[in-house]
């Protein structure tokens, strides 16, 4: 990335420019120097980089090196025996089988639900769709603080679950179960209109030519219409993914109490103190590189379905 | 979009299909609001019966309880900032980033922190923001300069509290941004050039008054998920130094599952959402006005 080769992409789209040519792609700006565009985005993909590397280099540090005056920052001895101590030292298999229990049917009910109502709101004549509509666009405006307190009661005060009797007295409700981490996130309004918006793509010719053939409109949804859409599922798929490995308010309020249903970044958020002492740094940073890595390794094989989860979200 | 025909009429079938949609609807979202309000004029520790207050609890977040409005101002201090900094950031990197080569592998770089769980995000910067021997004051020695009490000092603590939000964000906002640059059409720049136009010029002239759209929905919706932000800012720094970064949405947390003031903390969030609701209607007016 020096200035040179710039120098003469410039110099070229210059020309094409001057002789009024067009330039087969136009990928630099010329007024922007190649060199300063560069320069930038270096710098700020190293301030992206650089917190996850200090975890990274953090989480091997020993006690040699966090107790020398002054501190070492580069381990003198790297320990890479921490990661061993994560999986013994904290119940690091138990949050993983919660987080990758509850992130994935979460996941797979949102998809259900979304491509359901999309469907119906992208094919069908009926009445009050309009009102359906505006109800997907207007639900996404309710924000999660004005929810948390009624749904954790709601929750509390299920009729015949966890002990309650009809009227949802005398038990714990299903405060202290998976269905109260998965059950309020069942339906995403965004999911919805996603869905709905891909739906409204496919030829209407396709779907009359199985009509024709008699075919109910369930089979329609399942055997036409969703296989047209896989581009959009995943899309939902790694959003809906993402958001709730990385969930942790509401999981946290409903299991503080509930040490055997707590997933990855609630686990490691309470046992806040367990790390107080310097030498047990390490051990936090290398849980928190543990609980970053799934999906790290999601992100570089669906990188794309990332990117237009954002897209679309922008886009509407 | 929304009304017209597309489809035909098929009976029964969309209701079936939207049955599962008006169910969770109803009750995680209609049930849960209707709950809010009634339990927003009562008085309630969860342990005792709701007693009815009619609107106490309203007048006494306004009225009296100082810390209710200070947490207001250090609500709109992180939205406000979070838009004056983030949103312009974000654009400039769109728009160098729509020039650059490898744009897979820079997206990827800028998309990171989106893929973490704020507790992840929170405690990586901890470190980096640590007294004498995080990373950032290390850095700053290393040029010469004495660093900063990061997380210590009240108002350098929103300053970094900000600065990570921007830093969590600023990649998301650059792949809209950059979506919405891809769609403007390269004669216009090739004629900007032509004329002699820089690059500022052109980003300034040709590229933001053309995806005003999205610069116009990028800025509401930050601002409107800021307003109702707390989960780095529980993580990171718990509300302190001394209540410097305890945001509205964060207190009202603490105030229903710390104090268990339930009715109190269902009000303070009705008055939080009415604020949102109006500043977001004045937004998009005063954006779109603008453009006429």
């Amino acid at each position: 990335m020096t200035a040179a080769p710039d120098l003469g992409l410039s110099v070229a789209a210059d020309a094409r420019a001057a002789t009024g040519a067009p330039g087969p792609r136009r990928r630099t700006g010329p007024k922007v120097g190649a060199a300063v565009k560069y320069v930038l985005l270096t710098l700020g993909a190293l301030l992206m980089v650089l917190p996850f590397a200090d975890m990274f280099v953090g989480a091997l540090r020993g006690p040699a090196d966090v107790f020398a005056t002054p501190p070492r920052y580069f381990p003198a001895d790297p320990q890479w025996g921490v990661y061993g101590r994560v999986f013994d030292e904290l119940p690091m298999g138990r949050w993983i089988l919660n987080s990758v229990l509850v992130t994935t049917t979460i996941t797979l009910v949102q998809l259900v639900t979304s491509a359901m109502a999309g469907w119906a709101l992208a094919r069908y004549e009926f009445p009050g769709r309009a009102n359906v509509f505006r109800l997907v666009v207007g639900a996404q405006m309710f924000p999660f603080f004005l929810l948390i307190i009624p749904i954790f009661f709601l929750l509390r005060y299920a009729p015949l679950a966890g002990g309650n009797d009809l009227m949802g007295q005398g038990g714990s409700g299903l405060l202290g179960t998976y269905a109260a981490l998965v059950l309020p996130f069942a339906v995403t309004w965004y999911g919805v209109f996603l869905m709905r918006q891909f739906f409204t793509t496919i030829p209407e010719e396709l779907l009359e030519a199985a009509r024709l053939d008699g075919a109910s409109e369930w089979l329609i949804f399942r055997r036409i219409a969703l296989p047209l859409v896989k581009p959009a599922l995943a899309t939902l798929a790694v959003f809906a993914f993402v958001y709730h490995w990385n969930e942790f308010i509401w999981t946290m309020t409903i299991t503080r109490t509930a040490p055997e249903l707590q997933t990855l970044p609630v686990g490691i958020f309470l046992l806040e103190n367990t790390f107080n002492d310097l030498d047990q740094k390490s051990l936090q940073q290398a849980a928190l590189a543990v609980s970053v890595l799934p999906v790290l390794i999601l992100f570089a094989l669906a990188q794309r379905f990332f990117v237009s989860a954002s897209v679309e979200t922008g886009v509407k | 979009m929304a009304g017209r025909a597309l489809g035909r009429p098929g009976g029964n079938a969309p209701y079936w299909f939207l049955a599962p949609l008006f169910a969770f609807t109803g009750l995680f979202l209609v049930l849960p609001l209707g709950f809010s309000v009634y339990l927003a004029f009562t008085r309630w520790n969860p342990l005792g019966e709701p007693r009815w207050v009619g609107t106490r609890q309203f007048e006494y977040l306004l009225t009296r309880d100082d810390t209710f409005w200070a947490t207001l101002s250090n609500t709109f201090v992180f939205a406000g900032a979070l838009v004056v900094i983030g949103v312009p950031l974000a654009l400039g990197l769109a728009f160098v980033f729509s020039r650059a080569r490898g744009k897979a592998a820079w997206r990827a770089i800028y998309y990171l922190p989106q893929i973490t769980s704020f507790v992840a995000i929170a405690y990586i910067w901890q470190f980096v923001l640590d007294d004498r021997y995080g990373l950032a004051n290390r850095l700053l020695g290393l040029l010469g300069f004495r660093g900063f009490d990061w997380l210590t000092d009240p108002t350098m603590a929103m300053v970094s509290i900000v600065m990570v939000m921007v830093w969590y964000d600023v990649g998301k906002n650059m792949v809209v941004f950059s979506a919405a640059i891809e769609n403007v059409s390269k004669d216009l720049y090739e004629a900007a050039e032509l004329d002699g136009a820089s690059a500022w010029i052109q980003f300034s002239r040709i590229t933001v008054p053309i995806i005003r759209p999205a610069v116009v929905f990028v800025t509401v919706t930050s601002f409107i998920s800021g307003m109702g932000f707390f989960a780095l800012i529980l993580a990171m720094t718990g509300g302190g130094p001394r209540g410097a970064t305890e945001v509205t949405a964060l207190y009202l947390y603490e105030m229903a599952f710390q104090d268990l003031r339930m009715g109190r903390a269902s009000a303070g969030a009705l008055i939080l959402f009415a604020i949102i609701a109006v500043l977001t209607v004045l937004q998009f007016r005063l954006l779109r006005e603008r453009k006429a």
